[in-house]
């Protein structure tokens, strides 16, 4: 009886192997769909409340600007932007030949409709409604009239996706807004589906895209909760190409690997994002500039570069600001000098007088700071908290998640943290990251410690200004404020690299949402 | 009051005291729903901040948010999710759906698997069959969960592709996502009937040394029918507690399982939930694990009232 019991496990066995093969096999259509697989889970099927559908929906649903991959700011939706000489009235005309995939035209009425819609529904875009004073259409342009000199309209409407007015105008809340069937776009894909079981939002060919023909019918995007798995598709030819938002680039560690199939390119950009070590500048000794200086000569710079990003990147400049966003300048190049750190602390006061290790502070006392570290980055925390400690100051280490970090550091209950920016957060408030220092904005990613008057002058006047050599002298100022004050210092410029199937050619990469934009997806092709 | 109503009191006001905990908890973590709503990218105005907070309820005092919690609870209102973006009971309905058929197989196949191979190890401990059999279960027992679903993937999956990387389904048809469904049901299998089976054969080896198993032997038993006819009924009472708790947190998921097969399950959705701060979702997925927990320790008392009459006594 057991005999038997074993064979008839095993013939079951053998039947599920069988079956494996079998529906594997079936599933085995490739067709001229084009497959992305993602890190970036979508959780919900709402393209204006989940941050990673809403960057998929770009393609379904492009926004009226879009960046070029040299940075700057032209039409997608949009012809041409026009802006007044007082930088108050901005003018877009709409391209005439966009299409719904069922066939309607979009119209000048779609933009005001979704900007007007935006100002008064979506949390995300509140700015609106204290910015712009009317929106209204002349001639096939939308004219947005605004209470003040904004310069960088046409960057933030690179980030809001076009809604379509028939949908939208019956949805009271767009951010509580799902659907994960079809749904109206006219970019050169609309969604045909987004299946959360799956794991895959599916796109279709706009049949009434007039534009440069995609060269697909249709594109996949595979959401895998994994890193290591997703490694293990591109390999095994699931996916075609790797994208990520935020930390764009394809895990360092895992590009020999690919590299080895022999079946994989990369794109390879500078990251406008980055990690950096922030400073809470309200707190002694955070404050005093010799301090931060010293603290910028005690990091080993090559050594993070090398331990955490494998050599992709760069040495960062006290600039800050990194050589993919536009109008950089050269500053001084970090350098790690731990003689030099620890003279410029003797010479500011901050002494060991009682020999144990530890510099003392201007009160006296043994200077311990809170290192309110984020769990995304163990090995540059641990990194940089021994480089302080070789520089005489000791750290508490406290270990947090995300939302834990974001109340903490809102509350100011920090020293030093190591956080990181994103490229639109690069891009935020008055550009150049300074989103992330000037203390009127707080919440999210933001560490709001600098109320000097002069930087916020600084920020207010680029917000003003629409001349562009005004804003190249602005943002050399910007740089060089960085340079001499230190606010968040850089801890390595990084690459971004992303793998796609050398089958596939012509990718094209923007420093804003790297391979996802609609340029690259009319662009790219199969070549073997 | 008889034995049976002190029970159910235990229950009610465990039932209460876990359904307050559950209030009490997400709420002791630093930061709220709101914190990190719209990414890091996003700072909102302190209007739209305030507007967000009274939505959502999180301008009321404790005291009226517990209220509304348990008056929510008695009207089977679970909330709604501002994460998710849907009321919190069609979110954990469709993922206990999926939950529930990649538990439920692994545990009970797990449970067969190990009790009665466990009971066999237990019984002839010393042949060198058993001994092999053990050894595996114990280095699978000892294995990670993440690494060895992370192998069998590896393997299975990637080298041998008998089986997809990832997700529930990909078609939706039922061979598709009995496909899908079938290696990370077998590795979960395998960890569940591992440890049921050193449970088992400690248990049976121990056993099998008392009076009652020599009598037996005495009175010219076959092996089989000890084992079988008296000694498995006692052995296997570990391994019922075992199986309550199995049962009990069958809705709470397998995250390791979840994240290695990106699957959307309700391991992932607490998580999610905890990362996030998501309240709602958090009470109404804690809310359902206790009451499988509390409901799996009734019958498992019940059950072990029949095999073992002297525990219904207490």
């Amino acid at each position: 009886m057991r005999r038997d019991l074993y064979q008839m496990a095993s013939a079951l066995l053998l039947c599920f192997l069988i079956l494996g093969t079998a529906v594997q096999a079936a599933g085995d259509s490739s067709g001229t769909t084009l497959k992305i697989g993602t890190p970036s889970t979508v959780k919900s099927a709402s393209i204006l409340g989940d941050t990673n559908m809403g960057v998929f929906a770009h393609l379904s649903n492009p926004t009226l600007m879009k960046m070029t991959s040299d940075g700057k700011v032209v039409g997608l939706t949009a012809k041409s932007a026009e802006v007044s000489e007082d930088g108050k009235t901005w003018r877009f005309l709409i391209k005439d030949d966009l299409f719904w995939s069922d066939g309607e035209k979009l119209t000048p009425e779609d933009v005001k409709f979704t900007f007007d819609y935006l100002a008064k529904n979506d949390p995300a875009a509140d700015w609106m409604s204290t910015t712009i004073e009317s929106i209204s259409i002349d001639n096939g342009a939308v004219v947005f009239k605004l209470n003040k000199p904004y310069s960088r309209l046409s960057l933030e409407f690179a980030t809001y996706p076009i809604l379509d007015k028939r949908l939208w105008e019956n949805i009271e809340k767009p951010i509580e807004y799902t659907n994960e069937g079809e749904m109206p776009g006219f970019g050169p894909f609309y969604i045909a589906k987004t299946d959360l079981g799956a794991g895959v939002i599916y796109f279709k060919k706009n049949p009434y895209w007039k534009g440069t023909q995609p060269k697909f019918d249709s594109i996949e995007i595979h959401t895998y909760s994994n890193i290591d798995v997703l490694s293990l598709a591109l390999q095994k030819g699931d996916v075609d190409a790797y994208y990520k938002y935020g930390w764009m680039s394809y895990p360092y560690a895992s590009i020999q690997r690919l590299k080895d199939t022999g079946n994989f390119d990369f794109v390879e950009t500078d990251n406008t994002g980055m990690i950096f070590l922030g400073m809470n500048l309200k707190n002694e000794p955070m404050s005093d500039l010799s301090f931060r200086k010293a603290v910028s000569y005690a990091l080993n710079y090559s050594e993070m570069l090398k331990l955490d990003a494998l050599g992709y990147g760069q040495v960062p400049n006290a600039g800050f600001v990194p050589p993919s966003m536009a109008y950089f300048k050269e500053t001084p190049r970090l350098e790690y000098n731990l003689t030099k750190a620890k003279e410029i602390l003797a010479d500011a006061g901050y002494k060991d007088s009682n020999g144990d290790g530890i510099l003392e502070g201007k009160d006296g006392k043994d200077i311990k700071l809170n290192f309110l570290a984020r769990t995304d980055y163990p090995r540059v925390n641990e990194l940089v908290i021994g480089y302080l400690k070789d520089l005489g100051i000791e750290c508490d280490e406290k270990s947090v998640d995300s939302s834990t970090w974001i109340k903490q550091k809102d509350a100011y209950g920090y020293d030093l943290t190591i956080t990181r920016s994103t490229p639109w957060g690069m891009l935020m408030h008055a550009n150049w990251g300074t989103g992330y220092f000037d203390s009127r904005r707080t919440g999210a990613g933001v560490l709001h410690v600098l109320d000097d008057p002069a930087f916020q002058k600084l920020c207010d006047d680029i917000m003003a200004s629409t001349s562009d050599s005004q804003l190249e002298d602005y943002a050399a100022e910007v740089q060089d404020y960085y340079a001499e004050n230190l606010p968040g210092i850089a801890l390595y410029w990084n690459k971004v690299e992303t793998p796609y199937n050398k089958a596939f050619d012509g990718w094209y990469s923007d420093p804003l949402y790297g391979i996802f934009n609609v340029d690259n997806f009319l662009s790219v092709e199969k070549t073997g | 009051m008889s034995i049976a109503g002190k029970k159910i009191g235990r229950y009610l006001f465990a039932l209460f005291l876990i359904f307050s905990m559950n209030f009490i908890i997400p709420r002791a973590m630093p930061g709220d729903p709101l914190t990190n709503l719209l990414g890091e990218d996003v700072a909102l105005t302190d209007s739209t901040v305030e507007l967000l907070r009274s939505e959502m309820g999180l301008d009321k005092p404790w005291s009226e948010q517990y209220i509304d919690y348990w008056w929510g609870i008695l009207h089977l209102d679970l909330g709604y999710s501002y994460h998710l973006h849907s009321a919190v009971s069609t979110i954990l309905l469709s993922r206990i759906k999926w939950t529930l058929m990649l538990s439920l197989p692994s545990v009970v196949l797990g449970a067969l698997l190990g009790t009665f191979m466990g009971a066999l190890a237990g019984w002839k401990r010393r042949s060198a069959r058993r001994k092999m059999e053990a050894s595996s279960f114990l280095m699978i027992y000892c294995t990670p969960p993440f690494f060895l679903s992370l192998m069998c993937l590896y393997i299975f999956s990637f080298r041998l592709g008998l089986f997809p990387l990832k997700g529930f389904y990909s078609t939706g048809s039922p061979i598709d996502i009995i496909h899908h469904l079938l290696l990370p049901v077998l590795v979960m299998t395998l960890f569940s009937s591992s440890r049921n089976y050193m449970i088992m054969r400690g248990s049976v080896l121990q056993e099998k040394c008392n009076l009652y198993a020599a009598f037996a032997r005495a009175k010219g038993l076959y092996d089989e029918e000890i084992l079988f006819r008296h000694i498995f009924k006692n052995a296997l009472l570990p391994i019922i507690t075992m199986l309550a708790l199995d049962f009990g947190f069958i809705f709470s998921g397998a995250l390791f399982i979840e994240i290695v097969f990106s699957m959307d399950g309700m391991g992932n959705l607490i998580y999610d939930a905890l990362m996030s701060r998501d309240y709602p979702v958090l009470q109404g997925s804690f809310l359902i694990i206790t009451v499988m927990v509390v409901s799996a320790n009734l019958l498992a008392d019940i059950l072990y009232g029949h095999l073992d009459p002297r525990v219904s006594r207490y």
